[in-house]
């Protein structure tokens, strides 16, 4: 009996031990290092960046004049303007998802409706606000209205103070969302910061997967679905290039290149200056995490499928829907690179970060 | 042994399991499974589940067999658990307990029918334990039924019908330590030291989690915890410190896992341990604290079986309990690893043992113009749905069957359905769990085994 009140007494003394600090400390892996490093060398800075890219489109809007001139400084902001959108796409949540924003809907919806928006041209008679009207605004539409037909025809286009004042409506409307969203941002930062664990409202858990959103929807709305690989609901759909985004600026690899980059600098942790701080690399080396997928080093196995993917992508000397309609094949294995990527993300880094995908209760013991 | 002897020992038996023991026990199981249950719905309506898990999906995962079972409308699902809620309460008051217990059995076992994604042992055990209060008089005393009709009321009752469930709690705990004794658990601390590995932020004791040794013992300890606790609290002598394990135990992974209401149910419930006098001495304590009444005497106060009545309450406890005994090792009748494949898997108490993730690409091809495309998994399924799915090969088997009927609906007939699925278990490389060349659409589940897994 004394024997066993004894190993009794040392299994419990041993139990209380590894859970005695359990009760007074916060029971979470700390990622406060990564919220601050994302949200003021990374978040703030890209959506002030892009704010002030509207803001110069609409200054170039202002000073368009009927000349080649004018036109091609206003073409050449939208471009700045809409790489620069692509750099923030990835943080759909917080400020950027609050009705009143929705800016992914309400700035990229694509593909553009042509008809549609000759329809509000005309009609004079449209609200933006109505998601009835998704495509028929935003970048899309700025890309078909600055780039459809040559520049000499877009001139006489454009000469209708209508077609002018639609564009203007447009920049206007994501210019007062992405300036509620920079608003916002000074606020919303705290609560970015304080949101530690890792249930569906944690930062960790919204940064994740929104970061797996984002990658999947280069993957299969930029790059599967104008190439004939994916489905609607199940049904196989025909390869259609008048699918891609920036159609008509011809800008659909680099949009890609863009948003690839920018998912690639937020895994690494390098802020808008340009300083490596801490991302998810760094975290998941401090894990020591494993790759399931390809032996090794999972942080390195990420950073190393980036860069193959940012390279087929650069490898392209023509625009994406030259390359589907001449390349397929070639097409065919740059989407199978991406598809690699995703068991890294979804099984092996969801893990180590142990993001739970489940909202409800795991089995107990 | 001679037919005589073997009658006595039988008749023996028989009497122990009938002979009398007071009802209090039961009395404050009831009261404390009904008081949890309410609780625990409340939880879950109040997290928003009822809408993420029964409204919210489009489709849902059938139990084999259970096909049948659909969803209701979202009222309807919010009045089922309005309804648990109220049945909930009218077993813990003993409050027309019949209809409560059968009404909270049918409604919880209905919901949990569903949509196997959202399947837990720890539901099937609260399953298993509304049917038993179905048939057991845990309304006998001490209950507003007893209060209305005095005549209902009993002092004792046969031990049978203590004695099931403290067998279906053991089973519980028993077939979780016999499922950890695994090369993996007991050998690699898998994945233990995933899990562990995960807290390895946590301050002062998170270094200690990245500890092989730490690791190891955790696994060792859990292993011989759920093993012999059951037998340790049955035992007088070493009831008390094994109580005292347990609750630490509990706590602990209650702490660091998200299991919901689980541990704190299982303290509660494994009270029933304790001897009649512990849960008098709590209900008098209710009946002084609440200032109730004491119930009038009365004079028969033995519920007695007899005749018929003992021979199908007591054959239909022994088909119970060899079910609950055969049925986690029907794993044995198949091939191959039950770990990687799972058949055999659910419904044996294999709580927290693996560690397994996976991602699954469906491809629909058109078999006549040849057209293929990749399967958008979030058009069909939520996250939750689409985690649970690509682990599970008879969920692949239904999501394939599910793509299959929605592309039918819209015109594609005999479409051709394979999957590229990536599964890791215990940290493992990710390996193709399923053979991606074949038709998922011409595959139909069923007991046998699934020999389009392929090998881990």
């Amino acid at each position: 009996m004394v024997r066993f009140s004894f190993i009794v007494f040392s299994f419990s003394a041993l139990l209380m031990y590894t859970s005695c600090g359990t009760d007074t400390v916060d029971s979470q892996p700390n990622f406060n290092d990564l919220f601050v490093n994302t949200s003021d060398n990374i978040i703030i800075p890209r959506y002030a960046k892009l704010q002030t890219e509207i803001i110069n489109l609409s200054g170039a809007l202002e000073a368009f004049d009927g000349t080649e001139m004018k036109l091609s400084n206003l073409q050449n902001q939208f471009i700045e303007t809409y790489h620069a959108w692509q750099r923030v796409s990835v943080f759909q949540f917080g400020p950027a998802a609050e009705f009143s924003a929705l800016l992914r809907e309400n700035c990229n919806t694509f593909p553009a409706n042509p008809i549609l928006i000759e329809a509000n041209i005309s009609l004079e008679n449209y609200s933006l606000d109505l998601p009835s009207n998704y495509e028929s605004k935003g970048f899309s539409a700025l890309d078909y209205l600055f780039f459809h037909a040559h520049n000499n025809e877009l001139l006489i286009e454009l000469s209708n103070p209508l077609r002018l004042a639609y564009a203007k409506d447009c920049v206007d409307d994501m210019r007062s969302r992405i300036s509620g969203v920079v608003t916002s941002w000074d606020s919303y930062r705290t609560t970015f910061l304080a949101a530690e664990g890792n249930d569906r409202n944690s930062s960790l858990s919204l940064l994740f997967n929104q970061f797996l959103f984002d990658y999947e929807q280069i993957k299969r709305n930029k790059l599967a679905l104008p190439s004939g690989f994916a489905t609607q609901y199940g049904i196989p759909l025909d390869a259609d290039t008048a699918l891609v985004e920036g159609l008509y600026s011809k800008q659909s690899f680099a949009l890609i290149a863009t948003n690839l980059q920018a998912l690639q600098n937020i895994y690494l942790g390098i802020g808008e200056d340009g300083i490596d701080g801490v991302g998810m690399y760094e975290k998941l080396k401090e894990y020591n995490a494993q790759s399931t997928v390809v032996e090794g080093d999972l942080a390195e196995a990420i950073q190393d499928q980036f860069e193959v993917c940012k390279t087929l992508i650069a490898g392209f000397s023509n625009d994406l829907p030259f390359e589907i309609q001449s390349n397929i094949a070639q097409i065919q294995l740059v989407s199978n690179e991406f598809q690699k990527m995703v068991p890294m993300l979804k099984n092996d880094m969801r893990s180590y970060l142990s993001v739970t995908v489940t909202l409800t209760d795991s089995d107990g013991d | 042994m001679g037919i005589n002897s073997l009658q006595n020992y039988l008749s023996d038996t028989f009497k122990f399991f009938t002979s009398q023991t007071s009802i209090a026990p039961l009395v404050i199981f009831r009261i404390i499974f009904g008081l949890m249950m309410f609780l625990g719905t409340l939880r879950f309506w109040c997290n928003g589940w009822i809408d993420t898990l029964y409204v919210k999906p489009i489709h849902f995962f059938n139990y084999y067999g259970f096909e049948w079972v659909k969803p209701l409308s979202e009222l309807g699902m919010y009045m089922v658990f309005l309804l648990l809620l109220v049945a909930s309460l009218g077993i813990a008051l003993g409050f027309f307990y019949r209809l409560a217990s059968l009404l909270y059995f049918l409604l919880f076992t209905y919901v949990e029918l569903i949509d196997i994604t959202n399947y837990l042992n720890h539901y099937y055990f609260i399953s298993l334990i509304a049917f038993l209060l179905c048939i057991l008089p845990a309304h006998r005393s001490f209950s507003i039924d007893a209060r209305r009709n005095p005549s209902l009321q009993l002092q004792t009752i046969p031990k049978i019908y203590i004695l099931i469930l403290k067998f279906q709690i053991g089973v519980v705990y028993f077939f979780a330590g016999i499922a950890k004794i695994n090369y993996d658990w007991l050998f690699q601390a898998m994945p233990m030291s995933i899990w562990l590995q995960a807290k390895a932020h946590w301050p002062l004791i998170g270094s200690l989690f990245t500890e092989k040794w730490v690791a190891y013992s955790a696994s060792w300890m859990a292993c011989v915890f759920d093993l012999f606790v059951v037998f340790c609290l049955l035992s007088k002598r070493f009831r008390a410190p094994a109580y005292f394990i347990l609750v630490v135990f509990h706590v602990i992974t209650g702490i660091m896992f998200s299991i919901g209401m689980f541990p704190w149910i299982m303290i509660l419930v494994t009270l029933l341990f304790f001897p009649p006098e512990f849960h008098q001495n709590i209900i008098n304590l209710i009946q002084s604290k609440l200032k109730i009444k004491k119930a009038p005497q009365i004079i028969v106060n033995s519920l007695l079986l007899h005749g018929s009545k003992k021979k199908v309450l007591l054959s239909f406890f022994l088909l119970y309990v060899s079910f609950q005994i055969l049925f986690p090792f029907r794993y044995l009748c198949y091939p191959e690893k039950l770990f990687w494949t799972e058949q055999g898997y659910r419904f044996s108490w294999r709580v927290m043992l693996i560690e397994k993730a996976g991602s699954a690409t469906f491809f629909v091809t058109d078999s006549i113009t040849g057209k293929r495309g990749e399967v958008d998994n979030s058009q069909f399924l939520t996250p939750t749905q689409e985690k649970m799915m690509a682990t599970q090969p008879d969920l692949i088997l239904q999501y394939a069957h599910i793509i299959s009927q929605e592309v039918e609906s819209r015109g594609l007939i005999n479409p051709f359905i394979n999957a590229e699925v990536y599964v890791t278990l215990n940290g493992s490389k990710s390996k193709l769990f399923i053979d991606p060349k074949v038709n998922l659409v011409e595959l139909k589940d069923g007991w046998q085994p699934k020999n389009w897994i392929l090998d881990f």
